[in-house]
């Protein structure tokens, strides 16, 4: 009898993840490739949860510096791995935004019945990037290709300036504003009058929980080394507030700025990936879940004429993802807010305490209030890991999953749940709740 | 009492085949009773990189199962450079090659690297030889490779050769992964494995020894075809196996077939222009 009717949602869980150590560019990964990092990731992951030959529902990744020629980067790493090349993949993108993304789009499939288990990562590297011709060497290049008679050929070739000849290098620079991250990050930290001395606590701190997390082998079974690397290569454990406040000021301007390379993440290199599946997959594989994936929201923000802060975007899609599913800012037993910058983490939390922001931008009432900052970023965050764009969500993902298995083994008659904001590049903003 | 010669760097290839080109084979009867020795070797990892990228394997933490070839190589040239050794070193044929894993080798490994020579024996069209290589991480044995190599000479039309399987497994597979090798990919290769034997570097230096172009290394287009099947081999208790068949001559299109069975993976290389078999492989578990 033919079931076409909907089936029930079902709960898509997270087994696990693995990705390999961040480093920082131009280090320890300067000779590998998205696709080489990308497929050691998976073969990790195959390692851990035994996966050689098998056909998953699908995998699907991205990278945010991609070259033209990985236009199929996830499919192409899947047949480098040792899974079964009858699993289909494909890229998505959505800056660093882009694992989570990637991880909400195979937790629906899961839930809708679409696929029993899936993997979703992502990975980024700002040392292998790719280097584009000029604009006027590529539209000279299609005209002279174009050109049918050899001296229109000629013609097409001759209108080369050397000028063209400088290639294009990618640049962290929003499109439409001209200004880089950091740059929009700084009109934000200075609309929120965020301190020098809160970012640099923030960052101190995210070094000293990735030490600690590093120390007591919570990482043991998230992170395989990769060519030498063993831990994030970016991490200063002995890094003090006093430190920090020596580094001179790289974004903004005058006696103002706020925003240091010590409290903004550094361009780094790395992939990670996050196994997900139905209950009955992980049932049949013997595999225990950590944790649930429940409910995602993206939001974007209005950045181009200076309307809404570039990466506030997160700011708008917590209260919406709050509302949709009964719960208060406070109903979280862990927050994991990705620290593009120290200031990015402190600007959410002040526009979530902030009653006239609350009712003028987001339409509340009454603010969301604030956190324990005790739960925030516990085992640190990018600002100790570093942050390779598309390999933050699911290093988060996976991160958060575990520490929810943790909690819930030391407090099983209750729910426990976690928050994870990721802001991104065009004024976006990915969050999603997980819960064991 | 075999001795062992322990070297304390990698030898400089360039000056063995600088060297051997003058030396004629001594016609010696038996072989050097010689262990040649590294310890403690580690993986460059820029080299490894850019064998990675050249084959096209992907670069991680696990050594590509050819790759540890590359750090017997100049050990076996020094074997063969050895003046009681029998063969020429140049004018030597790679013929055949098989590579035993038990345990999977990384790039964190320091590795003990130990070849000798064994097996002289007679073959139809001369004699051949095996150049073994071992390489262990700790105690153990995780890798060991025999590579074979053909002296022409006197005839033997008694002796008995090695043969690759029966290729009818492959009659039904109709296409596989397809290259192509420019007429620089000798140099390159070279670059990488250090084995800068004349016939690979250019057709100028090719054609004294008897090749109308240069050709590619054998081990360069075994380690192609092992990057196109890895992924679908386990990482240890494996056997690969090839036997060289006719040279590559660069440029050169050239096509991989394989038959997948269980536990067992059966592949010619062949020409695509030509019908010329290259390489049969097989890989077992």
């Amino acid at each position: 009898m033919p079931q076409t009717s909907p089936r029930p949602v079902r709960r898509a869980a997270i087994l696990g993840g693995n990705r390999i150590p961040f480093a920082r560019a131009h280090g320890a990964y300067a000779r590998a490739s998205n696709q080489d990092m990308l497929t050691a990731t998976l073969d990790g992951l195959v390692a851990r949860f035994g996966l050689a030959g098998e056909r998953m529902g699908e995998v699907v990744a991205g990278a945010v510096l991609k070259h033209s020629r990985d236009f199929n980067l996830t499919r192409e790493s899947v047949l480098g791995s040792q899974l079964d090349p009858h699993t289909p993949a494909y890229d998505v993108q959505q800056a660093c935004g882009t694992g989570l993304e990637a991880a909400i789009l195979v937790a629906n499939k899961i839930a809708l019945g679409q696929v029993e288990a899936g993997i979703a990562g992502g990975t980024d590297t700002a040392s292998d990037a790719p280097i584009a011709v000029s604009e006027g060497l590529r539209q000279t290049l299609l005209a002279a290709n174009r050109a049918k008679t050899l001296p229109d050929r000629l013609k097409a070739l001759a209108s080369l300036r050397p000028a063209d000849l400088v290639p294009a290098i990618p640049q962290n620079v929003e499109p439409r504003t001209g200004l880089s991250m950091g740059e929009h990050m700084a009109l934000t930290a200075e609309e929120w009058g965020v301190t020098r001395a809160e970012q640099d606590e923030l960052a101190a701190a995210s070094h000293r929980h990735l030490a600690a997390a590093y120390d007591r082998g919570f990482f043991d079974d998230l992170v395989t080394p990769y060519l030498g690397v063993t831990r994030d290569n970016n991490l200063r454990p002995d890094s003090t507030v006093e430190q920090l406040g020596k580094l001179r000021t790289v974004f903004g301007r005058g006696p103002d700025a706020t925003m240091t390379a010590g409290n903004s993440t550094p361009l780094t290199d790395g992939a990670s990936a996050v196994l997900l599946a139905s209950e009955e997959w992980a049932a049949e594989h013997r595999l225990s879940p950590l944790a649930w994936f429940v409910d995602a929201e993206t939001a974007a923000v209005d950045y181009v004429h200076g309307h809404e802060g570039l990466l506030m975007a997160p700011a708008y899609a917590v209260p919406r993802l709050l509302a949709r599913n009964g719960l208060t800012l406070q109903d979280f037993d862990f927050y994991e807010i990705h620290e593009a910058f120290a200031a990015t983490v402190l600007a959410l939390l002040k526009a979530w305490e902030d009653p006239r922001f609350s009712k003028e931008r987001l339409g509340l009432d009454a603010p969301l209030g604030s956190i324990d900052r005790a739960r925030l970023n516990v085992t640190g965050s990018s600002l100790a890991t570093g942050h390779p764009f598309a390999a933050t969500g699911g290093r988060i993902v996976a991160t958060l999953a575990k520490l929810l298995h943790e909690k819930k083994q030391q407090d099983p008659g209750r729910t426990v749940r976690g928050l994870i904001s990721i802001c991104a590049a065009g004024g976006q903003g990915v969050t999603a709740i997980l819960e064991a | 009492m075999t001795r062992e010669l322990v070297l304390e760097g990698p030898p400089d290839l360039r000056r063995i085949y600088a060297t051997a080109a003058l030396k004629r084979a001594a016609g010696h009867d038996g072989l050097p009773d010689l262990r040649v020795v590294r310890r403690g070797v580690t993986v460059d990892p820029d080299n490894l990189a850019r064998y990675a990228r050249a084959c096209q394997f992907t670069l991680s933490e696990r050594l590509p199962l050819p790759y540890p070839h590359l750090l017997g190589f100049p050990l076996q040239m020094v074997v063969m450079s050895q003046h009681d050794f029998p063969f020429p070193l140049v004018g030597s044929i790679h013929v055949e090659n098989v590579i035993t894993v038990s345990k999977p080798l990384t790039l964190a490994d320091p590795l003990d690297v130990a070849v000798h020579a064994e097996n002289l024996r007679l073959h139809p069209k001369g004699r051949q030889v095996d150049l073994v290589t071992e390489v262990s991480s700790g105690d153990q044995t995780a890798w060991r490779g025999v590579s074979t190599y053909l002296a022409r000479g006197a005839e033997h039309p008694e002796a008995v050769a090695s043969e690759p399987p029966t290729l009818d497994a492959l009659e039904s597979v109709r296409s596989g992964p397809t290259w192509r090798f420019g007429e620089r990919t000798g140099r390159m290769f070279a670059g990488i494995g250090g084995d800068w034997n004349p016939i690979h570097v250019h057709p100028i230096l090719a054609k004294p020894l008897g090749f109308p172009t240069a050709i590619a290394h054998g081990m360069y287009s075994y380690s192609r075809c092992v990057a196109a099947l890895q992924p679908r081999l386990p990482q240890s208790g494996v056997t690969s196996h090839v036997w060289f068949r006719k040279p590559i001559r660069l440029p050169s299109t050239v096509r991989l077939r394989t038959a997948f069975e269980h536990h067992r993976m059966l592949s010619l290389l062949e020409g695509v222009k030509r019908d010329l078999d290259h390489a049969v492989l097989e890989h077992t578990w």
